[in-house]
């Protein structure tokens, strides 16, 4: 045995070594694989990529969903086409975390999260650029789209809203 | 359904922030389960069905439920199974097990629920990423939405649509941790006041940290047997007179029907009614067990689990028509808010409860007098399932 291999407890017991620390792992990682080769709604991301936020519509039934599927629940179609979604929106309701938040996420509370109003859509998202106490129900938003910069060489996107300016 | 099924007896492991492992957990609960039914065994268990709902993240731990057998010296001939249906786990699990009974499948079941939810405090960014993928994670979790935000957000719709007030919401903490006081395996041991609740830490306005349930690890366990193997046993059982679950092809915020109301625990509700025979079930319902997650949670169950009008809820707390001694005893265990949160057993000691109170074997400052009939309530994730059960004293005919 090796003396690098030996512990620090003056004893002759052999080490086993395991990581310390470990990078983020896939699947704590909270963004998709955004491209083709990972996922069948590729299209939502490079729609978002380009600045135009979307959802699929049904050719057969015209049932509008979000998120984004490849088969419509309603006459189980699989022919579906992309649709935009307005880019402005009112808040529908609202709220912030002030601590326990999520791994990757604990350096950005505390963080509004609300529910926006888009008509024929209703979804949840980050409100950037905002405080909780200066917000009300019915508030104006608009959206803003986001680089992620995280544990893949992937060019990521994603959507947040922030406060329409009065 | 054809054949009666009942509650025989149950335990629970000490609840709160142990110093025990996933496993110490099961054993505990196991024993305090056996040791409640002595004429009942591991060897007599034909089917185990144990509530669980993310051992692979808090425990690093899958198929779970052989290892309950095998810590238990359990050895199944029928049936086994964990089930996963996240906050309603563990009534899921104790629902199979019903059902597998009922239909002829076996007489003797074990139901064990369990959690353990606490790491190294300076791990709780890694818990709470484990409650963040209830949701649709892609779209919803993604956001950080995990529960106390998701849920401020359903309190204010509820304030704003039907005026329910910051001191209504506070007032179900206060009982219901009240009561917790007096359970000795609850998280929460303090009583405490509606001022404690408003002045406590604002942690996802309009929801303080008192109007949230907490992390929690635990586990509990119930004996389920035929009505024909129970009277070889007891004289005392909770029967399961009604079983109902309610899920709106949703999950995501944009699929779900409402923010500030959960037709889908009416719908479960009217299930379970049906089967018991309860056409009135404010005046036919004695004590009930219902998930306060979230203090708000509360009271949009006193309303669409039918007690109520929409809309009147905070009243019915404010009224104190939810105490041990008004309309109904709601939560007299401590609900998740006093005896904490560890998802899969929740169900499973709820139900427990339910016949503790029949057999009038809880600590006197929160038994509700003689019940007859009570009702346990499970949501899980976004609250877009809702599992509702009935029980009673009396053997259903």
């Amino acid at each position: 045995m090796s003396d690098e291999n030996h512990n620090d407890n003056g004893t002759d017991r052999d080490v086993v070594e395991i990581p310390k620390t470990i990078e983020l792992p896939r699947l704590l990682d909270f963004y998709e694989l955004q491209d083709e080769a990972h996922t069948e709604i590729h299209e939502f991301y490079d729609n978002l990529r380009d600045g135009q936020l979307t959802t699929t519509q049904c050719r057969e039934c015209g049932d509008l969903q979000f998120p984004p599927r490849i088969v419509c629940p309603e006459c189980q179609s699989d022919d579906l086409e992309y649709v935009d979604l307005p880019h402005e929106g009112t808040l529908f309701a609202f709220s912030t975390l002030r601590a326990g938040a999520p791994i990757g996420m604990e350096d950005d509370v505390p963080f509004v999260v609300g529910v926006v109003d888009l008509g024929d859509v209703r979804l949840s998202a980050r409100i950037d650029d905002a405080e909780y106490d200066d917000l009300e129900i019915g508030d104006p938003v608009r959206l803003k789209i986001v680089d992620i910069d995280g544990p893949t060489d992937q060019e990521r996107v994603f959507y947040r809203f922030e406060p329409e300016e009065q | 359904m054809t054949r009666n099924v009942g509650i025989v007896g149950g335990g629970h492991a000490k609840w709160g922030v142990r110093e025990a492992s996933y496993k110490d957990l099961i054993q505990e609960a196991g024993k305090a389960t056996f040791d409640d039914v002595p004429d009942i065994g591991p060897k007599d268990i034909e089917g185990l069905f144990v509530g669980s709902v993310q051992p692979e993240r808090f425990a690093f731990q899958t198929h779970v439920a052989p290892m309950v057998a095998e810590l238990l010296g359990v050895d199944v001939d029928s049936m086994i199974a964990r089930t996963e249906l996240a906050c309603a786990s563990g009534q899921a699990a104790l629902r199979y097990a019903w059902l597998a009974i009922a239909s002829g499948q076996l007489d003797t079941a074990l139901v064990l629920g369990v959690e353990k939810m606490n790491l190294p405090r300076e791990h709780m960014a890694e818990t709470q990423a484990s409650m963040t993928n209830v949701m649709d994670r892609e779209f919803d979790g993604v956001n950080g939405l995990n529960a106390p935000p998701y849920f401020a957000m359903i309190a204010q719709r509820h304030m704003h649509e039907y005026d329910t007030t910051r001191e209504q919401m506070a007032r179900v903490s206060a009982k219901n941790k009240s009561h917790a006081a007096h359970n000795e395996f609850a998280h929460y041991q303090k009583e405490i006041s509606v001022d404690d609740v408003v002045d406590s830490f604002e942690l996802s306005p309009p929801l303080c940290l008192y109007d949230c349930s907490g992390v929690t690890d635990g586990a509990a366990g119930l004996i389920l047997m035929s009505e024909e193997k129970a009277r070889d046993v007891t004289d005392e059982a909770a029967w399961i007179t009604g079983s109902g679950q309610a899920c709106m092809a949703s999950n995501s915020i944009n699929n779900l029907p409402s923010m500030s109301a959960w037709p889908q625990a009416t719908t479960a509700a009217e299930q379970a009614y049906e089967q018991a025979g309860i056409d009135d079930p404010l005046a036919e319902l004695d004590v009930a067990e219902v998930h306060d997650c979230f203090t708000i949670s509360e009271i949009i169950e006193y309303e669409d689990l039918g007690w109520v009008e929409k809309g009147e809820g905070g009243q019915f707390i404010e009224d104190g028509r939810s105490e041990l001694d008004g309309d109904i005893g709601v939560n007299p265990r401590g609900g998740l808010l006093g005896c904490g949160h560890p998802l899969g057993a929740t169900g499973v000691s709820q139900a427990l409860e339910i016949f503790n109170q029949f057999r009038g074997t809880v600590e006197d400052e929160r038994q509700v007098p003689d019940p007859e009939t009570g009702l346990i309530h499970n949501l899980s994730g976004s609250a877009s399932v809702h599992s509702v059960m009935t029980l009673a004293r009396g053997r259903p005919q």
